[in-house]
């Protein structure tokens, strides 16, 4: 999936954008693999180049998500107390939120475009990795060797990079690809909804929604990069199972 | 008893924090209220008029609790492209929506127990490994692609269900008293227009339920498993006791326990998630207004959604928990 993204740009026949009335709604042929769309667009050529925009704006918000919540996580571990107390009350509240409905509330308070919707994700999916760091670090923090550690004078920047980090990798790294699929499927939706990217961008959510006026006249437009986001977040969801299958803790999926 | 207090007290700082939330929304992130406010033309003088008089010129906390006491009040602002208090639309919008994920929910239910459950007692058979498969990847679907798919095949194509509405043309005068036709429908003891309204609803509501039956049999079927390995299972199998009593008496009714919980925050989340089926089914409710609203640019509006799903949110896993605690409290404390 991510060979496609990088690759997709090169190995796509059309240009995505270009318009070509005469070739509307053409059926998916030897010219055209999976047809073109209402402006008669490449839709296969849409498809390749939307692989890496909705690829990209998922990893931009997993990524950023993941460094802001780890820090504030392992913060509030470290601090402990009234502040680890209120910060993890907060994430609790923020993490049962309907994501989908928050995230519109600050789209609509960004206003439309692709990177307003992916702000509006990181602030609405950050609770997640807060809460999971926080709880890695209090329980390697109860361990006996860090006891020993602090007996011996070891600094806390030392504890997090030589003792929290390496721990947590594993977990992360089962709940990101866990996250992969809903944050994609966010992504989509919001394009679908109209509050993320725009049409001509070739979004596989955008392209959905442009598609849905000709459903009935060109199945193509619509079927082919619904079926895109449904195989990518499904292989996703199979890697994260087979890892945490591996290792298996208990970790909640948002949707 | 003190848990239930915890357990109030909790709700009570998660609606504060929505208020928050929705405050940040509407009056900190989009930038200066008074300039959008006052036009393209206004000079300084005119803004900085229109900016005490909504007062923006007030300290942070005291906006706050202006703003905190109003929507207690139940005074969410008007809205720019309906005209109407924004609450009032959205006492109107709300039963249409809420009735279409009662619906999604059964659907899940339904689905997600006795699937999960057999699973669970069949663990590791093909059925159990199938049911997993077929969950994992159940959890990918985008649900409005769903919605479309299934509207143009089964509804346009095959013609078993209606394309879209709430209740067919023949019945557009239907009026009830709670705005739940469902409901209404019922108490006028008008069955063809409960018919009628089921048949609208179907589709939609199987669209927004598939992923979150997804995510529902993987959790129901998890927490059986563990439930069936615990040691009173095996000595009620010592025992004698019949496999179904074992199935349904004692290992359902523990581990849907658990599950519970999660069905109570699905409630909140399809609720959020009627945003990508209404607008397709063409059916009224908060969803359609809240995309309505957005494409408006109509962010009081929104905020108003917001702070309802999330109102609805609180309440359903408040209720959830207590009711859980009711039935079984020492359980309930340790979850």
């Amino acid at each position: 999936m991510l060979l496609l993204a990088l690759i997709g740009p090169y190995i796509a026949p059309f240009d995505p954008l270009a318009i070509d009335f005469r070739n509307r709604l053409v059926e998916p042929s030897w010219t055209h693999l999976l047809g073109t769309d209402g402006s008669g667009r490449d839709v296969l050529s849409r498809i390749l180049y939307g692989a890496k925009l909705t690829i990209l704006s998922t990893v931009t918000v997993i990524a950023t998500v993941l460094f802001f919540g780890c820090i504030l996580g392992i913060f509030s571990a470290f601090v402990g107390g009234t502040i680890d107390n209120f910060l993890m009350r907060i994430a609790d509240v923020w993490l049962g939120f309907p994501p989908l409905i928050l995230a519109l509330g600050f789209a609509a308070a960004l206003g439309s475009s692709l990177e307003a919707a992916i702000l509006a994700l990181i602030f609405s999916w950050w609770p997640t990795y807060a809460r999971l760091s926080r709880m890695i670090t209090v329980d390697i923090l109860s361990k006996k060797f860090v006891a020993s550690a602090n007996a011996l004078g070891v600094s806390t920047a030392r504890k997090v990079t030589h003792y929290v980090l390496p721990n947590a990798f594993d977990i992360l790294i089962i709940q990101v690809t866990l996250d992969i699929s809903a944050v994609m499927l966010a992504i989509s939706g919001l394009s679908f909804i109209g509050v993320g990217a725009q049409i001509p961008q070739p979004e596989w959510g955008a392209m959905i929604a442009d598609g849905r006026s000709f459903t009935s006249k060109g199945w193509w437009v619509v079927t082919f990069p619904g079926l895109m986001i449904f195989i990518t977040a499904m292989s996703f969801n199979i890697i994260g199972d087979m890892l945490r299958r591996e290792l298996d803790p208990t970790l909640v999926t948002r949707h | 008893m003190r848990y239930v207090l915890e357990r109030i007290a909790f709700s009570l700082f998660a609606l504060f924090i929505l208020i928050f939330i929705t405050f940040l929304l509407s009056h900190v992130v989009p930038g200066d209220p008074a300039i959008a406010a006052a036009g393209p033309n206004a000079g300084a003088e005119k803004i900085q008029l229109i900016r005490e008089r909504m007062g923006l010129d007030q300290p942070f906390h005291v906006q706050f609790l202006t703003y905190g006491s109003k929507v207690l009040a139940g005074d969410f602002g008007t809205s720019w492209f309906t005209h109407q208090p924004i609450a009032d639309d959205i006492m109107r919008e709300l039963p249409p929506s809420l009735e279409l994920v009662v619906l999604a929910m059964l659907i899940n239910l339904v689905i997600s127990f006795p699937v999960g459950l057999i699973a669970a007692r069949y663990h590791g058979s093909s059925f159990d490994n199938g049911v997993r498969v077929v969950a994992i990847a159940g959890a990918g679907l985008p649900i409005f692609w769903t919605a479309i798919l299934l509207q143009q095949k089964v509804a346009a194509d095959w013609q078993l269900f209606p394309v879209a509405g709430r209740l067919s043309f023949a019945y557009r005068d239907f009026e009830g008293a709670t705005g739940f036709y469902l409901f209404d429908s019922l108490a006028q003891a008008r069955l063809d227009v409960f018919l009628d309204l089921i048949m609208h609803m179907f589709l939609p509501a199987l669209a927004l339920s598939l992923l979150f039956t997804a995510v529902g049999v993987r959790i129901t079927r998890t927490s059986m498993i563990s439930e069936f390995r615990k040691d009173y299972v095996v000595m009620a199998r010592a025992k004698g006791a019949s496999e179904a009593r074992i199935m349904f008496r004692h290992v359902f009714r523990n581990g849907a326990t658990p599950s519970l919980t999660v069905f109570g925050m699905q409630f909140g989340w399809m609720l959020g998630a009627t945003v990508l089926v209404e607008e397709i089914f063409g059916r009224p409710g908060i969803g359609r207004y809240a995309v309505k609203a957005v494409t408006q640019s109509d962010i009081h509006a929104v905020v108003g959604v917001v702070l309802v799903v999330g109102l609805v949110f609180v309440i359903s896993n408040m209720a959830i928990d207590l009711i859980l605690f009711a039935i079984n409290p020492r359980k309930a404390r340790e979850d």
